[in-house]
């Protein structure tokens, strides 16, 4: 019983951490990037509709980043080239992507109802480790994708933090004209940060579909990529903090599922409404903007 | 004044353009589309009403964006701020049988704005006093907001016979089509165009509305001012959603008179798109309200005719948000000269998303 | 040698640079002077590579810069040190050395390395090194200059150039600094000290070039002119008197007491301790000190935007704090909406809004007649109340926010820093029409980092260093004894 509800927090919290890496690097970089939900959305459509087709997992996840970063890219040419509005561009890139993966998703595959599966991605026990008892199972006997995360996690904080890239990364995110005025190239590493951030992102879409839901239905982030924003200011744009948010919004979600198999009394609504109604109190608590990088959000154009 | 139009057109004629390319990549032909779209909404007289009552809910969560983005409050959370005062207008509505025709309305109509007004005050207190990201914590509570709905009608709220989940009906009493019935016509209408009036003149001809734009232009020359900022934030935020959660008691007594699932397909999200358009200046949102309500009633006789599913108005809407920013960039300002004549106004919305700040 | 050929640079419909020549040779010291707007920025933007000239070029020893490349000019050689603040505040001062030259480029980032470089450097500069990690956040002004200076020089450029590093300096570091520039000439680099500040560019230059207007007027040496005649080469007209010389205070009735004003920041640090004060009508009561002293947080303070930890400020007249007029020191951030119209930045000023506005409603109308009014009596140059305010010039919009203040009818006005960024003839009608007011039965608090100007026209002078305020006696005018007490020397 605990075993399940651990290892389902895992799989809930996977994709909203992938995406939230992929946001910590671009919000580092000085962008806030509503569109996330629209990124992770593309990745989810395209992922299935490539591996429906093509029978292969692997040119879907190719698929999925293809499709968040193609996604970011339009975002990056409005904010990072043209400087307009971040947050109302963002927000219009996901209404954009919601609007576009339904209208494609109907021509692709009907409006019958019926279900489109895909085989979900193949779980990879990691030997040994997945025998040591409760933990082994919940995080050791996961796709390979959850472990790509895991490594991810340590990966992003050391790149951040303590490598010259990491640097000139916060550096524009500090400082933008100051960045350029040191020859960093601002606008190079917002793309650069954009185009990760969209793998990331289109992986974490990829999950979704591939490993979690194995089809495609309308909206089928619902909101996890919005989530995804609270997470990185929860975790207070540090990797290690970000896992512990993720995990936090993974158990929420997760318990939903179990707590509805009790069937207790209590509206399954509420369960629905919980990874939600925990983000607002989260933020509440310690959502302040203080740890936030300087330029966040400004947008900037080299004079 | 001839630029503020003329940018709104260019922006969607651009749109028309691109959707062109989309449709092609469908497989569809744009002209057939388009002549579905404008058949669907204005082909006949049944279709033009149907057109102004889609258009009716876009009129008050337009201008409920509008005043937000105004005072640079990106409030994200129109729909959940809607759906809130529509449960209060259909939990209240059907016990208003007893009383008069005008009580009746103004007791559903203020359930509803009042609902609305606390949603959106809440994201406005959890901005002022929390310094919580305002996009965020909206759209979480469209999210809640969507699972209230849901249990009310499974509910609490559940019509008696239990068979299908919606609410009662409302009392007749409550309904505002009443002087026009059988047809659709409301004095929601009217009261549409009464308030998107009343909000350009509180935006432009107030202490108050200056104090607003003031603030979303220039949250830091207002704080040095001594404009007060987290109450002004809270009011703004709290008198957007009951805009909104106006619209939802509209729509739940003149055309719903129930409440079920799905209540809206996303006109908070829509009234962005119509707020841009109106370049957020509350007498514009009417045309442009008019105009995304054409293309949802529209987009029903392009799928029977087309093929194409109405989500093609979702694209619409976001390329329409997109295009009209992109115009507004200071990186054309040269161009931009050149085509619509030196332009006097600002862009319509700043470029700095102000962030809370410490 | 580095050269500039023919620089032509147009922003908009403004003409910054036209077909400026400008030449500077090894082991020299090169001052560029000209007033604010006269284009010095500009060009050393354009040698420096952050700015592509519309026409022209730069050239080093022969070869042209790639335009519009601060990675290039860095490469070639040119290190700038600009008048804004270019330090990333949340970071380590070892962090932004290491975006410097500090960093080898190659293997790991080494940090320590990187401190162990700059701390060599910083001895044989005779700079003293913040504590090991310390976040610039909370360096003083001085040090971050020397930190600025050194990221710029850990390059190793041939090329130095500094845009007004002296502004920010108390007058007691100005000395150490000239040295500084002295030791680096030694060494056989090229110089390039662009300066308003006539005295030290006669001072410590080996030649002088004059910009007005973006074009080149003089090409000189300090041995061959003098003071005034860069000043009127500069202005180009006859130097406009300096405004009348400090009167003896007025003793006018008691307008502001400033009763023990404390306030401490989010961290707790103290910013204003126990400050009291007052000012009398028709007083031009100056506070000198260097930036980041506490002046800021007073001018928010005594604006209303912000609320002390402890202590009172009273108008005393019976009326509330509307009385009192604030000028900021960051115009276009603080002062003014740039995408409103004048009218509507005019109505920014509390009392003005309330003339206007009855019940909440605003009068839209008179409030535009009222803007048209003060068009004409300060003599803004805009083509009326709409225009927007980004359209108007550095010193129109000045010229706007004094005409907003005056027309608020304050008892008080404050001006922080009122002329930065003014051209002299600007600054000269400022400070006249604050005497004028003054001489009116106001009272003014200029606060100001400019020694000259506050010893010019300021009747009664306060120091202020560290949040501490204290008032010099009528006597005490000695530039280096206040220079020193600004810069935080104790008695």
């Amino acid at each position: 019983m605990l075993e399940a509800f651990l290892t389902s927090t895992i799989t809930m919290a996977t994709p909203i951490l992938l995406a939230a890496l992929g946001e910590l690097l671009v919000e580092e970089s000085g962008v806030i990037n509503i569109g996330i939900e629209g990124a992770m959305l593309a990745g989810a459509f395209v992922a299935l509709a490539i591996a429906y087709f093509s029978g292969s997992i692997a040119m879907g996840l190719a698929g999925a980043i293809a499709g968040g970063v193609a996604i970011n890219a339009i975002f990056a040419i409005l904010v990072v080239n043209l400087a307009v509005n971040q947050v109302v561009t963002g927000t219009a890139i996901s209404i954009l992507a919601l609007g576009l993966t339904g209208v494609f998703y109907r021509k692709l595959f009907g409006v019958t109802g019926r279900a489109f599966m895909v085989s979900p991605i193949a779980k990879i026990p990691l030997g040994p480790l997945a025998r040591i008892p409760l933990f082994g199972p919940v995080l050791f006997n996961h796709n390979g994708l959850v472990y790509f995360t895991f490594i991810l996690v340590p990966a992003l904080w050391y790149v951040i933090a303590h490598t010259r890239y990491g640097l000139r990364l916060r550096a524009c995110g500090e400082r933008p004209e100051a960045a350029d005025a040191l020859g960093l190239g601002v606008i190079a590493i917002r793309w650069q940060a954009l185009i990760v951030s969209g793998a990331l992102t289109g992986l974490a879409g990829a999950f979704l579909t591939l490993a979690y839901a194995n089809t495609f239905v309308e909206n089928i982030s619902a909101g996890r990529g919005f989530v995804a924003l609270s997470v990185v200011i929860v975790g207070r744009w540090n990797s290690w903090g970000l896992a512990a948010a993720s995990v936090l919004f993974g158990a929420a979600m997760a318990l939903q599922f179990g707590l509805q198999a009790l069937g207790t009394v209590v509206p399954y609504q509420l369960f629905l409404a919980l990874p939600y109604a925990l983000t607002l109190v989260v933020l509440a608590g310690f959502g302040g903007q203080a740890a936030a990088p300087s330029a966040l959000g400004e947008p900037y154009r080299r004079q | 004044m001839l630029s503020s139009i003329a940018k709104p057109f260019a922006a969607l004629a651009l749109a028309a353009a691109l959707i062109s390319i989309v449709l092609a990549a469908l497989g569809a032909s744009p002209l057939g589309v388009f002549a579905a779209l404008g058949e669907g909404a204005f082909g006949n007289w049944y279709a033009c009403v149907d057109t102004i009552v889609k258009s009716t809910p876009l009129v008050f969560t337009g201008l409920a964006v509008s005043l937000a983005f105004s005072g640079a409050l990106w409030n994200i959370g129109a729909d959940g701020q809607l759906t809130i005062g529509a449960i209060a207008a259909g939990a209240i509505g059907p016990h208003l049988a007893n009383f008069g025709h005008a009580i009746a309305i103004a007791i559903i109509l203020a359930a509803g704005a009042l609902g609305g007004a606390v949603w959106g005050g809440v994201a406005g207190w959890l901005r002022a006093r929390r310094d919580v990201n305002e996009v965020i914590s909206t759209i979480m509570l469209n999210f809640v907001a969507v699972q209230a709905l849901s249990w009310v009608v499974h509910g609490p709220l559940m019509e008696p016979s239990r068979a299908y989940p919606t609410s009662s009906p409302i009392a007749p009493a409550a309904r505002l089509e009443f002087y026009f019935a059988p047809s659709r016509i409301n004095l929601g209408m009217l009261l549409a165009v009464v308030l998107a009036a009343a909000c350009y003149l509180l935006l432009f001809n107030t202490g108050a509305g200056f104090e607003l734009r003031a603030m979303g232009r220039n949250r830091r020359a207002a704080t040095f001012f001594g404009i007060r900022i987290p109450a002004l934030t809270f009011w703004v935020m709290a008198l957007s959603g009951a805009l909104a959660g106006l619209g939802g008691a509209v729509q739940v007594s003149a055309i719903s008179h129930r409440l079920y699932e799905k209540l809206s397909p996303g006109w908070g999200f829509e009234a962005i798109a119509v707020a841009l358009v109106a370049r957020l200046n509350p007498l514009g949102i009417i045309p442009a309200a008019i105009l995304f309500g054409a293309l949802d009633n529209g987009s029903q006789a392009m799928q029977r005719t087309q093929g194409i599913s109405p989500e093609l108005v979702q694209v619409i809407q976001g390329l329409v948000i997109l295009i009209i920013l992109a115009f507004d960039t200071p990186a054309w300002s040269g161009l931009r000269e050149q085509i619509f004549g030196a332009s006097h106004d600002a862009a319509a919305v700043p470029p700095v998303a102000e962030m809370p700040d410490a | 040698m580095l050269r500039a050929n023919a620089i032509t640079k147009r922003f908009g419909r403004t003409l910054a640079l036209d077909a400026v020549d400008f030449e500077a040779l090894p082991g020299e010291i090169h001052a560029l002077v000209g007033e604010n707007g006269a284009g010095k920025t500009t060009l050393m933007n354009v040698m420096a590579g952050s700015l592509a000239a519309d026409r022209g070029e730069a050239v080093l020893d022969g070869r042209p810069l790639q335009a519009g490349s601060p990675r290039a000019a860095l490469a070639a050689g040119i290190a700038a040190v600009h008048q804004s603040p270019m330090l990333f505040e949340r970071m380590t001062w070892e962090e932004n050395l290491a975006l410097g030259g500090f960093d080898t480029g190659a293997g790991a980032l080494d940090l320590e390395a990187v401190a162990t470089r700059a701390r060599s450097l910083a001895a044989k500069l005779g700079f003293e090194m913040p504590p090991a990690a310390a976040t610039v956040e909370n360096r003083s002004v001085a040090e971050r200059v020397r930190l600025e200076v050194l990221r710029a020089l850990s390059f190793d450029p041939r090329v130095l150039i500094l845009d007004e590093p002296t502004s920010v300096l108390a007058p007691s570091e100005l000395t150490a600094f000239l040295d500084l520039l002295r030791s680096l000439r030694g060494e056989g680099r090229i110089v390039v000290l662009i300066t308003h500040k006539l005295a030290e560019a006669i001072a410590v230059a080996d030649r002088i070039t004059v910009l007005r207007r973006g074009r080149v007027v003089a090409r000189t040496t300090p041995a061959q002119t003098t003071e005034e005649q860069l000043a009127g080469l500069m202005i180009g007209e006859i130097v406009p008197q300096p405004a009348a010389s400090a009167t003896p205070p007025q003793s006018g009735d008691p307008v502001l007491q400033i009763e023990n004003l404390t306030l401490d920041d989010h961290t707790g640090r103290r910013i204003l301790d126990r400050l009291s004060f007052r000012v009398a009508a028709g007083e031009v009561v100056g506070i000198a000190g260097v930036d980041g002293n506490g002046q800021t947080e007073l001018v928010e303070l005594l604006a209303g935007a912000r609320h002390p930890g402890s202590g009172k400020i009273t108008v005393l007249d019976g009326s509330s704090g509307s009385a009192m007029a604030v000028i900021p020191q960051n115009r276009d951030l603080d002062g003014l909406i740039l995408d409103m119209r004048l009218w509507e930045n005019l109505i920014l000023a509390r009392p003005l809004r309330e003339r206007v506005t009855s019940h909440g409603w605003l009068n839209t109308s008179h409030a535009i007649e009222l803007c048209g009014e003060l068009i004409e009596r300060f003599r803004i140059r805009a083509p009326g109340p709409e225009t927007i305010a980004g359209a108007l010039s550095g010193g129109n919009r000045q010229r706007l926010e004094v005409a907003r203040a005056i027309a608020s009818q304050p008892r008080v006005i404050v001006a922080h820093n009122i002329c930065r960024g003014l051209d002299l003839a600007a600054t000269a009608e400022v400070h006249r029409t604050i005497l004028d007011f003054s001489a009116g039965g106001g009272a003014v608090i200029l606060i100001s980092s400019d020694l000259d100007e506050l010893l010019a026209i300021c009747g009664r002078l306060l120091i202020i260093s560290r949040g501490k305020i204290r008032e010099m006696n009528p006597g005490e005018r000695d530039p280096q004894r206040l220079g020193l007490l600004m810069a935080g020397a104790r008695d």
